[in-house]
């Protein structure tokens, strides 16, 4: 119990623990991360097994049979776990991770066979295309070995169509071509399509770079280890790695270490598809790219002849279409350049994939928040390793990201020789984004002493860019020792960045990555934010609060869809449009009525016009902009336009006059619109008004004929008002105007197109008498109906329209006020509307209290000279106080007369909301609306009550 | 102060591929370079120019200018005594985009700011390209919005030194004044920026040679 207990008290302080480190990923996308595996990997079984590779003999006959068979070659056994995914067979070393790991795509085994051996052993033998044979000993329970073999077997049944892409997909590999070429003796085998470099040559010396000797040690491995889509990474691997990857066997190399291979072969011929099917189309990524086609590693010589240029614009254009979220970044042609120097188009592609979906994610965004996130994970890493730089880089003002973020953005090709880059990038596609951070902290340390002496950031740019020209040189020139002085700056480099820094690892990254992201992405917001509403189109009845807050409703609103709908589109479709609306028009907010589906259908097809009205780009998506203007336009403060702006919703032709059938959705459209006071859930301004002659009179019934000051007049106390008495009254008022709109529109409608509209009843042409005679009878049955009356007139232009509304001081005020008063553009949506709406409405009374005090010394006036009124026991004075309990309502409300009786009783259910005095209500405004929830029966509430 | 170097903070905004790193180029390296490496994040460089007998160090600020780096500016803006608002003549869209930094500057950078707004590449109507930016038009914002305007070839020269000159002269001017301006805005600020400030003092006597 007591472990339980000390748990629970340690759990906040385990809360924040976490939150420090980075959100745990499941264990497939760690598998998947770990060995670069496309994201339709996930370990299908797992089991404990003994592993061992033998290669094919020169002969090309299998050579293997058991592994432990001495007296041949020595064949190393390796014990550890093997993971069986849809598509590949990965097994790993179970002590060191790195000294073997058997990557293997099913494609490639041509044969498995159950392996002769002792009876209590389990064992498979795989035969490889290549002829290579790897022996898989299970270790532990014989059924489960089984099972394993069982997945293992479906799977390979499952992937024979895949499998028959193999041969052609070899055919594009150079290590395929090393080992034909020099065991199988074929000498007139064609060289495989790579980069650039094949034709163009590659960058440094050759003999300097020992590129053959280099080969011939990738050469040797492969035949020992096996290679592209089946092979062993052992230690060599990796070292073969370190001392650089010869020129040749680069772009498969990087290819095989970023999983970019994997992709390729799962989806042969996508690349073509991407770029034939958007080959005529163009973006505004497109003009981007071509800005920069000839500004990419210009001094390659490639990049300055068409086929350079075209091989460039075909993969960053493929990659725009791929993930248009990303389009195309700056720094991408750089890097992409980088890659095809080594690499065939296609996979330089896919390279470009998986290097901002695994390597470096979001770097090349939209908002580039990777690259933000890791220069400040940078900073902290410099703030941690070398404090007396940074603290010296502070002191000075310098800004670090000035010479650190190219060096993340373009993986160095910008600012180091190309011939170093390259090396650079052979270890970051092997050790991942850690490179980077290594390498560029060692930049920092080894020219430390001479930063320490800038004080500007002139300065510091000097002595980086001094440092990235003599990284060929020697290190120590001035040492007596000839080896010493025989180390480059660059190998310097490379020392300090694996050897120093290799403290730096994913987790820290990833975990510092995870402290900043939020501050980041902070800014971020914050920036866009500035930056969009500053360009927004002008308003005329929009603040900037007010357009402020609508930025922040309408992404709050694309959020969901994003996340529902699983797009990155910063448009507005017309489902979240009414989301969206529903959170500040009153009109538009759920309700009752939203059960009938006849009233569901009139606020759709309300909105629909809405909605089209204000999508400019006629695109079935509104843009923030786009919301801005129609806002701006639904608001207006000028009446004329606001009756205008409502007839242009309903006059979709443009024509200038509204058809029966318009006439008639116009007026069901303004019957939805105007429920919410239909239904008494707001209150407009005329019941506004008789509430606060309401309030007059009871002061005038209280103070009689004394003489009332505008000074002297305070709220009375406990005034009682009847919620129900004006509900009911206005919801009559919005039905009678509802129904004399309808009337006056048929009244006064012209009778322009009246033969028009005959003729499409029809009644000439008819052979049947039959029918005719229906007709005549619907047409008479219309005619009954004067509004549907076809043989009256039926349409209305916009001055008739603005007369029938202003006829209407319902309606009048619908459009000169209440409407726009009713959509909360600068309110915050998370607040309880319910309470806004009230307190809002009872707020306003209160402010424009001089008018109820105006009111009354009307009232006082009128009485004076009337004299009628001093009854003092009929004023409301003795009213209750305070409404605390029922039955001290009840005593106090005792004392009226008969004539208030129904007040009293619905005071007693509950109360609508009180005021405790005028002069508290700024502090009003600070608070909830408490009294609702406390009000003593049930929630819907009776009665307004103000007291002093 | 009259013997002393006054530093001026400069920064280059606007559309990608305008030229704004050819402008500087040009103006601190007398050099054009057709298919320049567009800039990734931003470059500096300095440049000292005399003025009236009075020497003037530019330090330039050249930032990218594909959208999305945009948001990296105000890092670079900060603080900046000056701008060179550039677009390119024969790009309409660029002349948009110029209007909107005009008026992010006037926004978010320093008050006082001087800004030049530069409509580069004019070489180019010589060699047939259409001019798509009026000069009308860039007179009329740069009256609207108080700027210094110029029109510049960064590949031939032309202007590019008066964009320059032309700043220079109009910030020694209220030099004196501005200074302690500056410095009082910097104190009241971040304490980052006001070691900066003591520091842009010892620049000016040591006279450093870069």
């Amino acid at each position: 119990m007591s472990f339980f207990d000390s748990l629970r008290q340690k759990a906040p302080f385990l809360d924040k623990l976490a939150d420090s480190f980075t959100p745990t990923l499941t264990r497939d996308e760690k598998f998947r991360l770990k060995y670069k595996l496309p994201a339709s990997e996930n370990i299908l079984d797992d089991t404990n097994a003994e592993v061992s590779y033998a290669s094919s003999n020169e002969d090309g006959k299998g050579r293997l049979e058991r592994a432990n068979n001495k007296g041949r070659k020595t064949t190393y056994v390796f014990s550890g776990r093997l993971f069986l995914t849809p598509h590949f067979l990965v097994f790993r070393d179970a002590f060191d991770h790195s000294s073997c790991v058997l990557i293997l795509n099913i494609s490639t085994i041509k044969r498995v066979e159950r392996s002769p051996s002792k009876s209590y052993e389990f064992a498979l033998l795989v035969t490889l295309y290549s002829g290579a044979k790897v022996l898989i000993q299970f270790i532990g329970i014989r059924y489960r070995s089984e099972q394993f073999c069982n997945k293992l077997k479906s799977n390979l049944k499952e992937n024979i169509p895949n499998a028959k892409n193999l041969p052609v997909f070899l055919e594009t590999s150079y290590s395929e071509f090393l080992i034909a070429k020099n065991i199988l003796g074929k000498k007139d085998i064609t060289v495989p399509k790579a980069g650039l470099g094949q034709h163009f040559k590659y960058p440094g010396n050759p003999t300097m770079v020992k590129e053959k000797a280099k080969l011939r040690l990738w050469f040797d491995y492969f035949r020992e280890n096996g290679r592209n889509l089946a092979i062993v990474q052992t230690l060599m691997f990796r070292k073969l790695i370190r001392i650089g990857i010869p020129n040749r066997m680069r772009g498969e190399i990087w290819e095989l270490c970023s999983g970019a291979m994997y992709m390729r072969y799962a989806n042969a011929g996508e690349y073509e598809k991407i770029l034939s099917d958007n080959a005529s189309k163009t973006s505004q990524a497109i003009d981007e790219i071509e800005k920069d086609l000839k500004r990419s590693l210009p001094e390659y010589s490639a990049y300055q002849t068409e086929e350079g240029i075209q091989r460039l614009r075909n993969v960053l254009t493929a990659y725009s279409w791929k993930n248009p979220d990303v389009g195309y970044c700056q720094a991408m042609n750089i890097v992409v350049a980088g890659f095809l120097i080594f690499m065939s188009e296609e996979q330089a592609f896919w390279c470009l994939c998986n290097l901002c979906e695994i390597y470096v994610p979001g770097y090349y965004s939209k908002t580039m928040y990777g690259t933000l996130l890791d220069q400040k994970v940078f900073e902290s890493f410099v703030e941690d390793r070398i404090p007396v730089l940074w603290e010296y880089i502070v002191q000075h003002d310098i800004q670090l990201s000035v010479v650190s973020l190219p060096w993340f953005l373009s993986l160095f090709f910008t600012s180091i020789p190309l011939e170093y880059a390259v090396r650079i990038m052979d270890i970051f596609f092997m050790n991942g984004c850690i490179t980077l951070f290594q390498v560029a902290l060692a930049v920092l340390k080894i020219n430390a002493d001479d930063i320490l002496q800038a004080n500007d950031d002139g300065m510091f740019i000097a002595i980086i860019k001094h440092y990235f020209q003599t990284l060929g040189q020697s290190a120590h020139p001035d040492s007596s020792d000839i080896k010493y002085r025989e180390i480059t700056k660059f190998q310097e480099l490379l020392v300090t960045a694996f050897k120093e820094f290799s403290v730096i690892t994913e987790e820290m990254v990833m975990q510092a990555r995870h402290k900043y992201e939020k501050g980041i992405f902070q800014n971020i917001e914050t920036f866009m934010k500035r930056t969009q509403l500053r360009h927004m189109p002008k308003t005329f009845n929009l603040s900037s609060d007010k357009l402020s807050n609508i930025y922040d409703m309408f992404y709050q609103s694309i959020e969901t869809y994003k996340i529902s709908m699983g797009t990155g589109s910063s448009n507005m479709g017309f489902e979240v449009f009414i989301q969206f609306l529903s959170k500040f028009c009153d009109s538009c907010r759920p309700c009752e009525k939203d059960k009938e589906p006849a009233f569901r259908k009139q606020k759709r097809n309300f909105l629909q016009r809405l909605f089209n009205n204000w999508d400019s780009a006629h695109i079935g998506e509104l843009t923030l902009n786009d919301v801005v203007t129609g806002l701006d336009k639904l608001l207006t403060v000028d009446l004329l336009q606001a009756i205008n702006y409502f007839f242009s919703l309903y006059d979709t032709d443009d024509d200038g006059e509204l058809h029966r059938e318009e006439v008639l959705q116009l007026s069901e459209g303004l019957l939805m619109l105007t429920e919410p006071w239909k239904s008494g859930t707001y209150v407009d301004l005329l019941t506004k008004k008789r509430i606060e002659d309401d309030i007059a009179e009871s002061i005038i019934k209280e103070n009689g004929e004394e003489t009332v000051t505008m000074n002297q007049i305070e709220l009375p106390t406990g005034v009682t008002i009847d919620e129900e008495k004006y509900k009911a009254e206005q919801a009559e008022r919005y039905l009678k105007a509802a129904s004399n709109f309808l009337q006056r529109s048929f009244e006064y409608a012209k009778a322009v197109n009246l033969a028009e509209e005959v003729n499409l009843i029809d009644l000439s042409d008819d052979e049947d008498e039959e029918k005719h005679n229906a007709k005549l009878k619907k047409l008479n049955s219309i005619k009954a109906n004067v509004a549907l009356d076809p043989t009256h007139p039926k349409v209305i232009d916009l001055p008739t329209f603005r007369m029938i509304i202003l006829a209407d001081e319902t309606y009048e005020l619908f459009f000169s006020n209440t409407l726009r008063s009713s959509v909360h553009v600068d309110e915050h949506i998370n607040v309880n509307n319910k309470n806004k709406v009230l307190r809002s409405m009872f707020d306003g009374i209160l402010a424009d209290g001089k008018r109820v005090a105006e009111q009354v010394r009307r009232r006082v006036d009128s009485v004076a000279t009337r004299n009628s009124i001093t009854s003092a026991e009929s004023t409301p004075t003795t009213a209750a106080h305070s409404i605390t309990t029922k039955e001290e309502k009840y005593d106090d409300l005792d004392d009226f007369t008969s004539e208030h009786q129904s007040e009293h009783e619905e005071l007693l259910q509950s109360s609508w909301f009180e005021i405790e005095d005028a002069t508290e209500s700024n502090a009003m405004q600070e608070r909830p609306f408490e009294p609702l929830s406390v009000s003593p029966s049930d929630k819907k509430s009776n009665l307004i009550e103000f007291e002093a | 102060m009259n013997t002393s170097v006054t530093s001026i903070k400069l920064v280059l905004l606007g559309e990608a591929a305008v030229g704004k790193s050819s402008i500087v180029l040009r103006f601190v390296s007398n050099d054009f370079a057709e298919n320049k490496e567009p800039t990734i994040g931003a470059a500096f460089l300095t440049q000292r120019v005399t003025i009236n007998e009075h020497t003037v160090k530019f330090e330039i600020w050249d930032t990218a200018g594909q959208e999305r780096f945009a948001s990296l500016a105000p890092m670079y803006y900060r603080n900046a005594q000056a701008a060179l608002v550039v677009y390119d003549v024969t790009k309409p869209q660029s002349f948009i985009k110029a209007r909107h930094w005009v008026k992010e500057l006037h926004e978010q950078a320093s008050k006082d700011i001087i800004i030049a707004l530069v409509g580069n590449k004019v070489d180019m109507l010589q060699e047939g390209g259409e001019r798509k930016v009026a000069r009308e038009e860039g007179e009329k914002l740069a009256e609207e919005k108080g700027l210094l305007f110029f029109e510049t070839s960064a590949k031939t020269g032309e202007n590019v030194n008066d964009v320059f000159l032309g700043i220079g002269e109009k910030i020694p001017l209220k030099n004196a004044e501005e200074q302690n301006n500056a410095n009082n805005e910097r104190e009241s600020s971040t304490q980052r920026v006001d070691l900066n400030a003591a520091n842009n003092g010892a620049n000016a006597n040591g006279g450093c040679g870069c």
